[in-house]
């Protein structure tokens, strides 16, 4: 039972994560792979402060989601004038180079990582109170960007995200909507490093590499990317079958791969057969390919 | 309204703007012509400061432009409608409207459907799903929300059937006697000519022609410059 409990507080801690990814990438347009970094300056920051600090876990879960955001500003001001490849090769770079800087220094553990983070919860509830916070924390997450992106705001996200020209010439900043995004995506992230790191007091510079990435994009695209529950199916989907495949008792060496295969011929499959994803309406795979085409041919709907 | 002193553009070392020299007087309606590759493009983009590397300069009712914020020569009333991608596809007509209107409060949502009632009528379609006429009758739109007192305008006409391209250029000649200046890079020479009062033709970056539409109607080696 434990056991399961503790998938469904990764899965919270994931639906926290993907929808943020979702927030930036989808809603936003950003492509960005630097997601994983944010998330990981959540957990260093929020096990660093309870371990030397021992201030209370949501203070540290807090002013961890602070420096993702700061850090995401600092990113976003230089990278983002850019987009498309730009952006991609700029936010690689500084996920690879922040996390260089995570495995090197002495005091974020090294490539070790950080252990004995406080453990604020103990007893037999700790999982179910655990599942009860991230839970909430990620139900409260879906809700805040189901505000953010159904309302006014949302509205200019999507209009800067499909035609920057045209927003930009109705006299509407793009560049402060795409920081702004950015932060809070990436400040969200940040508060899912937190949680991950008081639940499981053990952090990493492994479990931030870039490959995360491509596990946060296939939930977001197999859910339904720029919709609001589509990174929530995304994430049961994904925590979800890799668990299931550990009960066939396949030797380590075949599960790794195993895993990486069924990722990648899912975000194929759902990229060719159903753009739009699990959630998105069928229309929008009609309308996807229908702009796909006429972006590609240069025409214009008569 | 807008002058253009010596402005001079390049793309990777190739000149597409030479030394344009230029003034867009108040309440006028000019035209620009050119054959593709002409810089037609680059001088609508670089009146909102859409170019990087431009030289010389450019001022709106005396101020020079700001360069690289598009938004901000928007907020001072220079109002650009972009070629093709123009309008938020995904969104419907009445959320377009509300987005480009957002900056400019003051009600003018009104005067939009005046002006453009088959807008009121397909408020909840989706923009995407608009014909392409409606798509620029909206585009048109969504920059008068901005009240912008000088309209730059690419190529509206491109992709539309003839019957269309007369309801849009009907339209723009609406604008123009309601007040705001019109300025127009077209293709379609003779649509375009019924309504603008002024033409300049750009032949390889460079002004060949300044002056009134009507005569360059009636020059005879017209075509030698496209």
């Amino acid at each position: 039972m434990e056991y399961i409990l503790t998938i469904v507080v990764l899965i919270a801690i994931f639906v926290i994560l993907s929808s943020s990814y979702n927030l930036v990438i989808g809603y936003g347009g950003l492509a960005t792979v630097a997601h994983p970094i944010f998330y990981a300056l959540g957990a260093y920051t929020s096990a660093l402060l309870g371990i030397h600090f021992g201030l209370p876990a949501a203070i540290c879960v807090l002013a961890g989601a602070l420096v993702a955001v700061v850090a995401s500003i600092l990113l976003a001001l230089s990278a983002l004038r850019v987009a498309g490849d730009y952006l991609l090769i700029a936010s690689l770079g500084f996920q690879l180079g922040l996390l260089q800087v995570i495995k090197n220094f002495e005091f974020t553990g090294g490539p070790g990582g950080i252990s004995a983070i406080p453990n604020t919860i103990t007893g037999p509830w700790r999982t179910p109170a655990y599942l009860l916070i991230c839970g909430g924390i990620a139900a409260l997450t879906v809700w805040l960007i189901a505000r953010i992106v159904h309302g006014p705001y949302g509205r200019a996200i999507t209009a800067m995200r499909d035609e920057e020209l045209a927003f930009s010439a109705l006299g509407r900043n793009a560049m402060t909507i795409k920081v702004v995004v950015f932060a809070i995506g990436c400040g969200i992230a940040g508060i899912a490093g937190g949680l991950y790191a008081f639940y499981f007091q053990y952090v990493s510079p492994d479990q931030f590499e870039v490959l995360h990435s491509a596990a946060m994009l296939t939930m977001v695209v197999l859910g339904g990317m720029g919709t609001t529950m589509g990174p929530v199916v995304g994430a049961v989907v994904l925590i979800a079958i890799p668990q299931a495949i550990t009960f066939l008792n396949l030797p380590p060496a075949v599960m790794a791969p195993m895993q990486g295969i069924i990722f990648t011929t899912l975000v194929m499959l759902f990229l060719f057969l159903r753009p739009a994803g699990l959630v998105g309406p069928l229309s929008r795979d009609r309308m996807a390919g229908r702009t796909a085409l006429e972006k590609s041919s240069g025409g214009v709907a008569e | 309204m807008l002058t253009y002193s010596n402005v001079n553009v390049s793309y990777g070392g190739l000149p597409v703007l030479k030394d344009i020299s230029l003034t867009i007087k108040e309440g006028e309606c000019v035209a620009i012509f050119g054959h593709n590759g002409a810089g037609k493009t680059s001088l609508l983009r670089c009146s909102v400061g859409d170019v990087e590397g431009a030289t010389g300069t450019i001022s709106y009712r005396g101020e020079p432009i700001v360069r690289g914020a598009v938004f901000m020569n928007s907020r001072r009333g220079i109002g650009l409608v972009p070629q093709g991608h123009n309008v938020f596809r995904q969104l419907t007509v009445r959320k377009n409207l509300s987005v480009a209107g957002l900056n400019s409060p003051g009600g003018t949502l009104e005067e939009v459907y005046r002006l453009f009632p088959v807008l009121e009528q397909r408020g909840n379609q989706i923009a995407g799903s608009l014909s392409g006429g409606q798509q620029q009758i909206l585009a048109l739109g969504m920059s008068l929300m901005t009240k912008p007192s000088i309209l730059l305008l690419d190529e509206p006409s491109t992709g539309l059937a003839p019957v269309i391209v007369n309801d849009v250029m009907d339209s723009l000649r609406q604008i123009n006697l309601r007040g705001t200046t019109v300025v127009i890079v077209e293709q379609n020479i003779p649509a375009t000519l019924k309504l603008v009062s002024r033409a300049i033709v750009l032949k390889a970056g460079r002004i060949v022609f300044d002056g009134a539409g009507g005569d360059l109607a009636r020059k005879e080696d017209l075509w030698a410059w496209f």
